[in-house]
């Protein structure tokens, strides 16, 4: 996951930093065990070993890669934890963004898609049907990793508290009063703020082609890529959802920045407590706005 | 100490993290304690030595603390340009003295800044301290330690203040590292000290006689250049052991609550052979009681690390970089991307929702470690020094570095300078 973890306390509420400490340790766990830039990681063994045969993993792992393949069925493909091999021939994988020929993605687009992976419950094993096959939770992995530690914390008794992980997903614990005041500034519009939310109970995840991108011919290519095409998303410069867990809000975000505002009003519509900021290519100005969340609060200018 | 901008990063967040509860952060404390006009009105003061350290006081005198009357400098040329920064800051014209002595004998002044070459310091403070004034005079404290011993016993003679000059102790970041970090023990055991001061560049300043038949002989320097050169030349000077380490090995010695006891140096005049006599590359240990050790590095070919302190503790290492910004490093976590921070509630938001950042930290407080540019640092703190010090004469407030303090730093600077001419370990 490769980003800084962060967990903000209320003044008063010193006595909880050792729980804060404890969580994030579960932090540096999950990213032992999810992140694919680890060889030594549960999910490199997968990816390694899921071609050949079927691969049982830990119960949390195979819980969460079932939660990637329901998500990716609700967005229509948009949200793919199998987009590696694309991400890897744009050279986005090494921060080296190059613009392929349409051969060498349509290459890549042979190895990606949920259709190629099999979860199977009964054994909790995962089986590739094609060489070359990768998972990567990059998408989701970070939200998850915050929801871990928010159990872990209010179990411990912490009522109020802000975690984040890189500043693309965040979680509020309780209120810290007023509601935590977050505001949403992406990098692709200077650092510019886009709005200003007052969080309880919630969790928000910001998407952006912002991130990374290679400028070819100058035509900017961001490094969010639709799984289904196999080209840049375009359309949506910056997404942020806010919902009541991050895994969800951090799939979420990059499936909406791949697939624009029609699956933002088609999630939102199907599912109430989501809500959805938007900046749109060509409308930087505009803040478009889709549904709404009972944790978070629009505030005004 | 080369760090990712990422590391960096986590350690100012760190450093700031640490004094999360810290009641007064030094920051802050300093200066609000100061805050307003001394009771009994602005000291009467008067300034030996006006070249450029010693403008750079005059453009740091807060008048509320400190009213400048009279200023005595042997170049004629640093007396105009003292005029200048007066007349910019809009403050009253001070007369001009050539020898500070007239000055004494005709000015109704409390107190004396001395900003002259380091070998006229115990001269000139034991003069004004035995005409009754109040000095502050600039580091390093004197030229031999003979000339040190003279200004502390007049001091104690005449029961005036003495207080030199050293500008990290009236600076911000190393107050709020000092009471946050090191006096709460969060460092550990600190066993070593490492201290780096290098630049790549002729230490030499180019400067004309203010007029052609200019002589300051009559002063002890046979030309212009050595009067104007004066830091590259034994008689005047003790290198950069004086004008660079003293001033990080006093900090070293107040954050230790200690001073070495031997010194081993090494050095020389390796890439400048210009005629100067002190060396351009200087390197030096120190060692304190209890095992602690402390090394120093002064070049003048490469600037890379540029300037920096670094505390090696048995549980945390501490780097204060540049006079102005602070990290911390907790042992086995320099490299863990996790924090966590206990926040005062302010109007500010808890955190910014933007792209994925790698390692990035979230909230904008930061750069609180570093309230001022590379270049304001100082400023700052030497208006606090000023400024503390006519507190202490009106007041009667502590002072940060009075003469046993600067004593040590004074002796292991002059000491290290031997121990390179001896070729020997020398005992302080």
């Amino acid at each position: 996951m490769a980003c800084r973890f962060e967990v903000v306390l209320p003044g008063e509420d010193a006595r909880h930093v050792s729980a804060a400490r404890a969580a994030l340790d579960i932090a540096d766990r999950l990213e032992a065990q999810l992140s694919v830039f680890r060889e030594t990681s549960e999910l490199s063994g997968v990816n390694r070993c899921a071609a050949d045969q079927p691969t049982e993993v830990s119960r949390p792992l195979f819980a969460l890669l079932q939660r990637a393949a329901r998500i990716h069925a609700e967005t229509g493909g948009a949200f793919d934890i199998t987009s590696t091999p694309l991400s890897r021939c744009w050279g986005f994988l090494h921060r080296e963004g190059r613009l392929p020929d349409s051969q060498a993605i349509a290459d890549a687009l042979t190895h990606v898609g949920m259709k190629l992976v099999t979860l199977d419950a009964p054994s909790k094993t995962v089986r590739f049907h094609a060489p070359g096959v990768e998972l990567n939770l990059g998408a989701i992995g970070k939200g998850y990793a915050l929801d871990v530690m928010a159990k872990r914390l209010r179990r411990a008794g912490v009522q109020h508290a802000l975690l984040s992980a890189g500043a693309s997903s965040i979680l509020a614990i309780g209120d810290d009063g007023a509601g935590w005041p977050v505001h949403i500034r992406p990098r692709l519009l200077d650092g510019a703020r886009v709005a200003r939310l007052r969080l309880r109970d919630a969790a928000i995840a910001t998407s952006g082609a912002g991130e990374q991108f290679v400028v070819v011919d100058g035509q900017r290519y961001g490094h969010v890529l639709d799984p289904r095409t196999g080209w840049p998303a375009s359309g949506v410069v910056s997404a942020t959802v806010v919902t009541r867990d991050a895994a969800l809000a951090d799939a979420l975000s990059t499936a909406i920045l791949v697939e624009g505002p029609a699956l933002a009003e088609q999630y939102c519509e199907r599912h109430p407590d989501t809500l959805v900021l938007m900046t749109l290519d060509g409308d930087p100005e505009r803040t478009s706005v889709v549904g709404r969340c009972r944790g978070a609060l629009i505030e005004k200018d | 100490m080369q760090l990712s901008e990422e590391q960096q990063a986590i350690g100012r967040r760190n450093f700031l993290k640490a004094l999360a509860g810290t009641p007064a952060l030094g920051l802050l404390g300093a200066a609000a304690a100061m805050k307003g006009p001394v009771p009994g009105g602005p000291v009467r003061l008067g300034i030996i030595g006006v070249g450029g350290q010693g403008r750079a006081l005059l453009n740091n005198i807060d008048p509320a603390f400190g009213d400048l009357k009279a200023m005595a400098d042997i170049n004629p040329d640093s007396l105009k340009r003292a005029d200048e920064v007066l007349l910019k800051r809009k403050l009253p014209a001070a007369t001009h003295y050539v020898e500070w002595k007239e000055m004494l004998q005709k000015e109704n002044i409390e107190a004396v800044l001395i900003g002259v070459p380091l070998w006229a310091h115990a001269d000139a403070t034991v003069g004004c301290l035995e005409a009754g004034k109040h000095v502050l005079c600039e580091k390093m404290m004197a030229w031999d330690v003979d000339g040190c011993e003279r200004m502390t016993r007049a001091a104690e003679r005449t029961g005036r203040l003495l207080e030199i000059g050293y500008q990290r102790r009236y600076n911000g970041v190393y107050q709020a590292a000092y009471d946050g970090i090191v006096t709460k023990g969060l460092l550990g055991d600190v066993y070593h000290v490492r201290m780096v001061w290098h630049r790549n560049g002729n230490w030499r300043r180019l400067g004309n006689p203010p007029s052609p038949d200019y002589n300051p002989s009559q002063w002890g320097y046979p030309t212009f250049e050595h009067l104007w050169n004066w830091r590259l030349y034994w008689k005047y000077s003790q290198g950069l052991f004086a004008e660079l380490a003293s001033h990080q090995l006093n900090a070293v010695n107040w954050f230790l609550g200690s001073h070495p006891t031997t010194v081993m140096a090494s050095g020389g005049v390796y890439r400048y052979n210009d005629g100067r006599e002190v060396p351009d590359h200087i390197y030096a240990i120190w060692d304190y009681p209890g095992g602690r050790t402390a090394t120093f590095s002064s070049i003048e070919s490469n600037a890379l690390e540029n300037r920096y302190e670094v505390f090696f503790g048995t549980k945390a290492t501490l780097l204060v970089k540049n006079e102005n910004e602070a990290q911390l490093f907790e042992e086995g976590s320099a490299a863990t991307q996790t924090g966590v921070q206990v926040s005062p509630r302010d109007s500010g938001p808890a955190a910014e929702s933007s792209e994925t950042r790698p390692g990035n930290t979230n909230a904008g407080t930061a750069a609180a470690a570093a309230p001022d540019s590379p270049s304001g640092a100082r400023p700052a703190a030497t208006k606090q020094e000023i400024s503390r010090f006519c507190a202490a004469v009106r007041v009667g407030t502590p002072l940060a570095c009075g003469p046993h303090e600067a004593m040590h730093s004074a002796r292991a600077c002059i000491r290290a300078n031997e121990a390179i001419q001896k070729k020997m370990r020398l005992d302080l």
